[in-house]
């Protein structure tokens, strides 16, 4: 999967999910990874730069800052069909705009938990700092969140059996 | 209960005719047996159509943020809460408001009087507190519950029966003695689930919601002008009510109110289909408690949840 550069505009972040999910394979996970501009997805530039290898299963919507990231984008990727979704940021302490990652923090967990609650397997949901300068740690990252996607399996969560229709399709 | 209403009445006219307010919110009875109503009034004659009796369920502070101008309003522990919420958001200025507070006793829920009674709601004559016990008047006889068997599970967990914030109050403050077990009952059974049964929990129920949005309009936590449901630029949520997308609208509508969901217990009242919405806002409530120590509507100089974070807190799920 290629990375994209995708702009901030909600609509962008919506038709970017839609591009990744029409790709038709044989089953492998797919995960829908939400970069922070300034860190993580730089940190995604470096892998590449420095000729990393790591899994391609992950598609890559970048976002301003990891506190852009809204729990509906979360949940919509599950919807659309999304076996895993990632959020990466700045580490605490290093935010270009000094605390969006600890507002994301805070809303993430509760996210995650309360999804949990909700029965969705707590490996779908994932998240990481990971900085400008820690191309490895991205490549060791995306690997093996694809790793523990794969034990899980496909994401049936949203499936409809009743019209036989593919969750992705319902958007 | 009936000393209370008539102070409540006197009450009401009093800020009414000295000009202090110029609406009143309470509750009237409603239209048929066992229930009440809102009253929205600026007429002082209205006042004696007030009422406080154990079915005032709705959380009148809902329509605070619509009215215009000072409002004498209402409340009972968990409304009042609510109040301190939105006050908290910048939604509600607190000079703007004169509190009537009611140390409340609970609510009593039809549905479980029907369940001990066998009979059906207009098949009962009175229903009455007596002590701290509840009796039911049926077919010439008398029968005694205790509040366990007919109170809102919600109430049984009451942690702040006396209103938490209040410039009038009819009546003595209560103690809490908040009942965990009785009121966590429908959330331990989904603990005791694994994560597919509790999917398929959740699956089952949504797929009898009829997207009405009772539960959001009833909630004084959900202020917002424009609901995300309602936005199609893009469409995050299809309008048709498909358990998927039903599903999707009650997480996002409890991420959102985290922090400010009091446990009033108004969404599962309100909703026509009966999903045990509380099941879900009565967990957002514990996690927000477990994760940040922070409990809704208690201190109006709190900073609001979402808006502040803490240097160290929950991150051992991020790499």
């Amino acid at each position: 999967m290629l990375l994209p550069v995708v702009e901030y505009l909600p609509q962008t972040v919506l038709s970017r999910l839609e591009i990744y999910m029409t790709l038709e394979s044989e089953w492998e996970p797919r995960i829908v990874g939400f970069l922070c501009k300034w860190c993580s997805y730089a940190g995604a530039d470096l892998a590449g730069t420095s000729r990393k290898k790591y899994l391609p299963n992950i598609g890559i919507v970048k976002v301003p800052c990891s506190g852009r990231v809204d729990p509906l984008f979360i949940v919509k990727g599950l919807r659309m069909g999304f076996d895993g979704v990632l959020v990466s940021g700045c580490h605490p302490g290093d935010c270009h705009y000094q605390t969006g990652n600890y507002r994301a923090r805070r809303r993430l967990a509760i996210t995650k938990e309360f999804l949990e609650y909700l029965g969705v397997e707590p490996q779908r949901i994932q998240a990481s700092w990971v900085s400008a300068s820690e191309g490895a740690k991205f490549a060791e990252v995306v690997n093996e969140v694809t790793r523990e996607v794969r034990e899980i399996g496909a994401n049936r969560l949203f499936a409809d059996e009743r019209n036989g229709t593919k969750a992705a399709k319902g958007s | 209960m009936k000393e209370m209403e008539q102070r409540l009445q006197k009450e009401a006219r009093a800020l009414l005719e000295q000009g202090k307010v110029d609406y009143i919110i309470g509750f009237e009875p409603g239209s048929l047996k066992f229930t009440t109503t809102p009253l929205i009034t600026k007429d002082k004659e209205d006042v004696e159509r007030l009422v406080i009796n154990p079915f005032i369920v709705n959380n009148l502070s809902v329509f605070l943020t619509e009215l215009q101008g000072r409002v004498g309003i209402v409340v009972k522990g968990c409304d009042s809460r609510s109040i301190v919420s939105l006050i908290q958001d910048n939604k509600v200025v607190r000079e703007d408001v004169v509190i009537i507070g009611i140390p409340c006793t609970g609510l009593i829920d039809l549905s479980k009087v029907e369940l001990v009674t066998g009979k059906d709601r207009d098949e009962l004559d009175d229903i009455a507190w007596q002590g701290d016990k509840i009796t039911v008047r049926f077919d010439g006889e008398e029968k005694v519950f205790p509040t366990e068997e007919v109170l809102f599970d919600n109430c049984l967990g009451c942690e702040c029966p006396t209103p938490q914030e209040y410039d009038i109050l009819l009546g003595e403050p209560r103690p809490a003695a908040p009942n965990l077990t009785a009121s966590r009952k429908n959330l331990e059974k989904l603990d005791g689930m694994s994560s597919e049964e509790r999917w398929d929990f959740w699956k089952n129920e949504f797929s009898r919601c009829i997207r009405c949005y009772a539960c959001r309009n009833v909630c004084p936590a959900c202020f917002c002008k424009r609901c995300f449901v309602e936005e199609s630029e893009p469409q995050w949520v299809l309008p048709v009510p498909r358990w998927q997308d039903n599903l999707i609208f009650q997480v996002i509508r409890n991420i959102h109110v985290a922090g400010r969901c009091t446990d009033c217990g108004e969404c599962e009242r309100a909703c026509p289909v009966n999903i045990p919405l509380r099941s879900l806002s009565k967990r957002m409530y514990e996690l927000v408690d477990e994760l940040f120590q922070f409990k809704a509507g208690m201190d109006k100089d709190a900073v609001p949840l979402m808006t502040h974070y803490e240097l160290e807190e929950a991150e051992d799920f991020i790499r």
